[in-house]
């Protein structure tokens, strides 16, 4: 290739973002395709088990949407608190505290019996509330004492995920009550009114109710990023907290609403995966997506598409894995090992990359 | 009843399982000093009871079982150094991406190597009164009967102690982890020093590992390290970023932890879950400013790059 095409390329960002990326991600995949050949099974076996678990039948790639569509909540979560350079890692807790609630309140408060709509709706508000609350108390630990919310939202995230063991532990609490001596540590089954319903049922795909909720959230951020008063504070806050108190602008309290979006985002999260996908609240629950929310909303570099693109490899990279193992007997550590690369390769392509992200 | 007997098997237990949390500390301090917050400790925990199980079984000595896996740590320690010094990438991300390799990599490796024979016992570390300090007695069978790694634990805590409060070294540490910018300018290679502090905490956190594989029972299983490492950093952030405090912050949560397995000789019934959240409640009210005013590093988790 011409060396002036070739500087050309580099010059433009998002061309630059987009191959950086891509041979991240193909760098991860030969990693995957060396593994799976060490570990003695057929890589053609393997794959075919891949591609059938993730988008083999309508329904696998309903699954994998569905998969995905907690990924992308937790990652526009991420993107939002991050335009006010605020790095929540927290979401792990956030959907912990979220599927709490989801299950409290589809289990106890008498939705059941409510007319369609409210009877799934208010868990999930109150699961996207408490994900708020949760979030908030790292905004004002940061607004009023300074704590580095990384810090924080690391710790909270570890007290959530053991409120949730704590709560399918106790019968107090959420625990299903004994029958014969030998009850799992989960809840009670969430009445099927309670389930997120699904929307377009004849096609076979099994999607669900939130993924329209989440395109819409997807919009509202997108317009309240780009064009609304609170996107500036957002921006300016994070781009210097100084400048913006000079300003005039409530530095303290952009910190503790975006944390709280933040966390609403994460609480959701919790609630669709609950609600949507599993009915029964177990300890092990919200084990890595709330990790994996936020490599996807690192990923996505501030953009909403970008997120939503990273959320999709993460959602079908995880369904097709599932399979892998059950499938091909592909060991379920291989697809750690694999996430794990990509990860660490895309942080560590990160200062190559100069995408729209307010990132240092 | 609390009998004097119960009270020393509690102490001793309390200190068996602070150990590990203290021999991490250790290192992840000093890291955290350099201004690096070396998420992957827990990684770093799990590589090492792994190496430490399989290079035990390998040589018939647990004593090379350790060494191998203090080596083998160096490499991971490397790419986490690598990665959030040179390349400048966000700490936490290389932190969970190496958590999520190390789980991935070590219950391949433990499968591929160990097959069937899951949970084969190991040979382990000797246990040690020092100086035959109440030998035969009932302190000196419980509390004193510990690990010979513990007590090089506590010798290497304290010496990390001296250095970092009265060496140049120290000095040079904290200055990093504060004002980087004015090391820089000073001559010295804030890259170097940073490098040093990730590569002590991962030869640290390997040595942490293997006192509960081939310390402690004597065998390895998948995720054994369960959330240690991530003790070990509340620990750190209970301790304010102190040496003295943080000591005490693991002999806390390793007490919490041994409360689990006395109170219910008590008859005392106390959820589990309220005890192992206790340490990290216990941190969060300490950076909340409730437990004395916290001072972080003021350089931690910021990449440093030379202008």
């Amino acid at each position: 290739m011409n060396t002036a095409y070739y500087s050309l390329w580099l010059q433009s960002s998002q061309l630059r973002t987009a191959i950086i990326l891509t041979s991240a991600v193909l760098f991860s995949v030969l990693c995957a395709l060396a593994l799976i050949a060490t570990a003695g099974v057929p890589i053609t076996t393997a794959l075919t088990a891949f591609a059938e678990g993730a988008w083999g039948s309508p329904y696998v790639i309903g699954a994998s949407i569905n998969r995905s569509l907690v990924f992308a909540l937790v990652g526009m979560g991420f993107i939002l608190a991050d335009r006010a350079n605020l790095t929540n890692v927290g979401a792990e807790g956030q959907i912990a505290v979220g599927g709490i609630v989801a299950t409290a309140v589809s289990l106890y408060s008498g939705c059941a019996h409510l007319p369609d709509g409210l009877s799934y709706g208010i868990p999930m508000l109150a699961a996207t509330l408490a994900g708020a609350l949760w979030g908030s108390i790292a905004g004002v630990l940061k607004a009023k004492v300074g704590t580095n919310e990384v810090i924080s939202t690391l710790l909270l995230s570890f007290i959530a995920v053991w409120v949730l063991y704590g709560c399918v532990q106790s019968e107090a609490l959420l625990k299903q009550p004994m029958t014969d001596g030998a009850a799992l540590p989960e809840s009670l089954p969430i009445p099927d009114s309670t389930q997120i319903p699904n929307i377009f049922i004849s096609s076979g795909f099994g999607l669900h109710l939130g993924l329209i909720i989440t395109i819409i959230l997807a919009l509202i951020l997108l317009v309240t990023m780009k064009y609304s008063r609170f996107g500036l504070r957002l921006s300016a806050v994070g781009l210097n907290p100084q400048a913006a108190k000079r300003a005039g602008m409530q530095v303290a309290s952009t910190i503790i609403i975006a944390l709280a979006i933040s966390g609403a985002f994460g609480g959701l999260a919790g609630a669709l995966m609950l609600q949507g996908d599993q009915q029964s609240l177990k300890a092990g629950f919200s084990s890595g997506y709330g990790f994996d929310g936020m490599v996807v909303g690192l990923l996505a570099r501030g953009s909403i598409s970008g997120v939503f693109i990273a959320a999709l490899l993460f959602g079908f990279l995880r369904s097709g894995g599932i399979n892998m193992e059950m499938v091909a007997q592909v060991p379920s550590a291989i697809v750690l090992v694999v996430q794990g690369v990509i990860i660490l390769t895309l942080a560590g392509t990160s200062i190559w990359l100069s995408g729209s992200g307010a990132k240092k | 009843m609390m009998t004097y007997e119960l009270a020393a098997i509690f102490l001793g237990s309390a200190l068996r399982l602070a150990a590990p949390l203290l021999l991490a500390a250790t290192g992840e301090l000093v890291s955290q000093k350099s201004g690096v917050l070396n998420t992957s400790v827990e990684g770093m925990m799990l590589t090492g009871a792994f190496l430490s199980a399989y290079g035990s079984w390998l040589t018939g000595s647990p004593t090379l079982g350790l060494l191998i896996a203090m080596i083998g740590i160096i490499p991971l320690s490397l790419l986490q150094a690598f990665l959030s010094i040179t390349l400048r990438s966000n700490q936490l991300v290389t932190g969970i991406g190496i958590n999520i390799l190390a789980l991935g990599g070590t219950t391949l490796a433990y499968r591929e190597i160990f097959g069937a024979r899951s949970n084969m016992i190991v040979p382990g570390l000797d246990k040690w009164t020092p100086f035959g300090l109440g030998h035969g007695t009932l302190i000196g069978d419980t509390i004193f009967n510990q690990v010979w790694l513990v007590y090089l634990g506590l010798v290497i805590l304290i010496l990390t102690g001296i250095i970092l409060r009265y060496t140049t070294l120290g000095i040079a540490i904290n200055a990093v982890g504060t004002a980087p910018r004015a090391v820089d300018q000073s001559g010295l290679s804030v890259a170097k020093i940073r490098y040093g502090a990730v590569l002590f905490s991962g030869i640290m956190s390997a040595a942490a590992g293997s006192l509960i594989s081939i310390g402690d029972i004597h065998t390895f299983t998948e995720g054994m390290t369960n959330g240690i490492g991530f003790l070990v950093i509340a620990a750190i952030i209970f301790g304010n970023w102190k040496i003295g405090r943080t000591t005490l912050a693991c002999l806390l949560f390793g007490a919490a932890s041994s409360l689990q397995f006395q109170l219910p000789l008590l008859n005392i019934h106390v959820p589990t879950a309220l005890l192992i959240v206790l340490p990290y409640l216990l941190a969060l009210l300490a950076v909340a400013g409730l437990i004395g005013r916290q001072t972080a590093p003021t350089a931690l988790t910021q990449p440093y790059q030379r202008s």
